[in-house]
């Protein structure tokens, strides 16, 4: 049973939402694994990805042979709740005792299809938990057995739809996202209800006609077609009320032909009343975005002191290579400043703080090299802020790409252009003040035999003076959150591949870590 | 909005990816669309819907797009958009057709394929790239670019505009790591065993120094591969022991990247696809 006052807390023995409380730091105060011990860290246990479906918990519409995709990777946050792990893969989710890794349960879905990219995690409320399928079921388990108590159909796979979100849960709301941009198709945020499922509200991530910012699009064949997906959790500052949510690129992708315009809501990070899902506020942070990047990022929650006072901010470091920092009270812009030296598709930052975009980077027929490439300067996996640092942390690629104008007719579909990836000339993990946006330091990546390598990872920073992340090649690294100096490391035989999360229990801090399909629990050696 | 490692974005070079985050999702067989009811579908929607939906059926003043309707991205094989058509929109002005079911297949074939290949970005085709100017091409090659440094038209480059299409021939310009992407072909050797591969020279406390491709580098540990000998050798690093030097053959390309205009790069393509 999760206590909702759970949530307003840091976490400690529990870790009952995506980034462990709403903030979206994923900063622990737990220090008994610091940089004095760090070097005693062993492993405490592994659980590798069981995906038979003999055994499980069954559930699902689809054909009863799976489908032919690999070996899943853990994309999702465990969440931690009375001493057991609950965490996600596309059709999947297991339970797992989180003192000896051993399975609880398992539930797998038999899917009907849709894109199995990846799967950010589950949600809890009360008994209940909470996932989104490829093939966009919202479902609900018992949290106890793992049973199925209903499922719901919220979009519509035909369309190119499908659904990687982990649900939020905000006093009775379970706010869910939809995913999908191969066709140019609408995107919405919604609430439901935890108990039934039944659709409390939805928001759109473009206006509707007569809104003002429906200026910011040609025509409603555009804007009602015009993408902007909630693919991302967000996060939550229960004292002003305001949902955080970072919305995807606009449709059609890679140009901006047939949506002339800002194109708003899309890449913007947005600030929603969860009760209403009324807009308080917009910042965009790409307008008129042609490249994919969208603002999904984590919109991270910092109390901290700007001007000389003290102010509730929100910072972002956005895939189109920018940091943000925003007043979250109104979406007052502070600063903008470029993480990646590569970066060569804007003009200039406005007065607003938006970066100008310089159309001659666009994609064409004969092409144009731009950096990043639409992975961007980084991605989805959560940053970390330490407010005993108070700096920032983030893990950048300087990628090129040439990007080709394949759909020339006046109304273009889908991604209606090309990409090449041409090359990366640095990865780096880095620390920023937030206050001024500058890099305070930046660790390189590794490197292998076509250059460097690695690129966005998942962190999470510790009172105990420690930051873990991966190294682009292979291992999991506690660093120094001063320096960036490695303190620590685990080769895990692949890259870390979610946000690390701790907990406490039974006097044992635990740091635990996904990388591809196996889940590594680490503790000091006792 | 699709991220790292999703969608097989395809590359100019091989990657060496040293750490394999994730096995690649195998891809669906790909729909067969009968190209005789394609064709068939095609002429009937440019007579039949064209006038309000537009010759391609991407919609125009007086009529929605058509694929990107939610109808028709519904329909199975013209079920659902048989029974539409049989009463249209009058509402709307749209009035019923009467096609035969075959008509209706194809219509349908049509619009279905339309969907699949602006859905599928893997299967685009690049159009015409050669829009530069070779003359230029040629000056930016001997000037500015000091590509002659390294190549000459009839040296190393002899030829280079019948090897490569020009699409991957402007990706080589940029940045010629590896073997260019040979689908259906063998799978291509390590990138550590080419000579474009990152090198590395490592030096040990009792002053010993080995040299070779560089297979990987981290905080923890270098990896390298002496060709002269065929062996692998790694060492645990610690700190600044062993020394460690990393070199880019390819560094000239590399620094050139943030320098690009994109049409000195049209231009070079130009002039490097004229080298037949």
């Amino acid at each position: 049973m999760l206590d909702p006052a759970l949530l307003m807390k840091p976490p400690v023995d529990a870790w009952p939402t995506y980034h462990g409380d709403y903030s979206g730091r994923r900063y622990s105060t737990l220090k008994q694994i610091n940089a004095g011990n760090v070097k005693n860290l062993t492993l405490a246990w592994v659980y590798r990805l069981n995906t038979s479906r003999s055994g499980a918990m069954l559930g699902g519409e689809g054909p009863e042979t799976p489908p032919a995709v690999g070996p899943p990777s853990i994309k999702s946050t465990p969440l931690l709740l009375n001493g057991m792990l609950y965490f996600s893969a596309p059709d999947h989710v297991w339970a797992v005792d989180a003192r000896t890794g051993r399975e609880i349960w398992h539930f797998a879905w038999k899917t009907r299809g849709g894109d199995h990219i990846g799967n950010r995690g589950v949600g809890i409320y009360g008994n209940w938990l909470y996932f989104l399928t490829p093939d966009n079921y919202f479902v609900s388990l018992d949290l106890a057995t793992g049973k199925e108590r209903w499922h719901h159909e919220i979009a519509n796979m035909k369309r190119e739809y499908f659904s990687t979100n982990a649900p939020i849960i905000i006093g009775r709301h379970v706010i869910i996202g939809v995913g999908g941009d191969a066709l140019d198709i609408p995107g919405y945020l919604e609430s439901r209800d935890p108990e039934n499922g039944d659709l409390v509200w939805r928001w759109n991530t473009t206006p509707r006609p007569g809104e003002p910012e429906a200026a910011t699009w040609p025509n409603e064949y555009a804007m009602s077609n015009g993408g902007g997906m909630p693919w991302l959790p967000g996060t939550y500052d229960p004292e002003l009320n305001l949902y955080y949510l970072g919305t995807g690129n606009p449709n059609p992708v890679l140009t901006g032909r047939s949506r002339e315009g800002d194109n708003l809501y899309t890449c913007s990070i947005v600030a929603l009343n969860p009760d209403t899902g009324k807009m308080a506020w917009y910042f965009q942070a790409t307008p008129h975005d042609t490249h994919d990047w969208d603002a999904a990022q984590t919109p991270v929650l910092i109390d901290g002191v700007y001007d000389g006072r003290p102010r509730k901010l929100l910072a972002q470091a956005n895939r189109n290579g920018h940091f943000i920092l925003l007043d979250r009270t109104n979406g007052q812009h502070l600063v903008t400043t470029r993480m990646i030296d590569s970066l060569n598709w804007t003009k200039a930052i406005n007065a607003k703080g938006q970066p100008v975009r310089n159309p001659e980077k666009d994609a064409n027929v004969p092409g144009t090299l731009v950096s990043p490439d639409t992975s961007g300067a980084t991605n989805w996996p959560p940053p970390s802020f330490s407010p005993d640092t108070g700096l920032f942390y983030v893990a950048t690629r300087q990628s090129f790409s040439v990007m080709y104008l394949t759909d020339t007719d006046e109304r273009p579909q889908g991604w209606a252009a090309a990409e090449r990836n041409v090359g990366n000339v640095g990865s780096a993990l880095k620390a920023i003040d937030y206050r001024t946006g500058k890099v305070r330091w930046s660790h390189p990546l590794a490197t292998g035999p076509a250059g460097s390598v690695g690129g966005a990872m998942g962190l999470l920073s510790t009172a105990g003076g420690l930051l873990f992340g991966n190294d682009g090649g292979g291992n999991f690294v506690a660093y120094e959150p001063a320096t960036g100096r490695p303190l620590w490391h685990a080769g895990l035989g692949a890259n870390t591949s979610n946000g690390p999360q701790t907990y406490l229990l039974d006097g044992r801090q635990y740091i635990v870590v996904g990388a591809g399909d196996t889940l590594f629990a680490f503790a000091l050696q006792q | 909005m699709k991220n790292l490692g999703a969608f097989p974005i395809v590359s100019f070079v091989s990657f060496v990816s040293f750490v394999s985050i994730q096995a690649q999702q195998p891809q669906p067989p790909e729909p067969q669309f009968d190209p005789a009811a394609v064709e068939r579908g095609q002429q009937l929607l440019a007579s039949q819907c064209g006038f309000c939906h537009g010759s391609t059926g991407r919609g125009a003043a007086s009529g929605p797009d058509l694929t990107r309707s939610e109808l028709v991205q519904n329909d199975d094989n013209g079920t659902q958009l048989g029974a539409f058509l049989a009463v249209g929109r009058p509402d709307r002005g749209m009035p019923p057709f009467d096609l035969s079911r075959a008509q209706v297949s194809d219509l349908a074939t049509f619009l279905h394929r339309a969907i699949y290949f602006a859905s599928n970005r893997r299967l685009y085709k690049i159009l015409d790239i050669l829009v530069g100017d070779k003359q230029a091409g040629e000056a930016y090659f001997n000037g500015a670019g000091r590509c002659g440094t390294c190549h000459s038209p009839a040296g190393n480059l002899r030829g280079v505009g019948a090897k490569y299409d020009p699409v991957t021939l402007q990706g080589r310009l940029l940045l010629p790591r590896g073997r260019p992407p040979n689908p259906g072909g063998p799978p291509p050797p390590p990138l550590y065993t080419e000579p474009t591969a990152m090198k590395v020279s490592v030096t040990t406390p009792s002053g010993e120094t080995a040299s070779g491709a560089l297979v990987r580098l981290t905080d923890f540990e270098v990896t390298l591969y002496e060709a002269s000998s065929g062996r692998m050798r790694s060492w645990l690093r610690n700190g600044d022991v062993p020394k460690v030097v990393v070199t880019d053959p390819l560094q000239a390309h590399v620094d050139q990247l943030t320098k690009w205009t994109d049409a000195d790069m049209h231009n070079m393509t130009a002039y490097l696809a004229s080298l037949k």
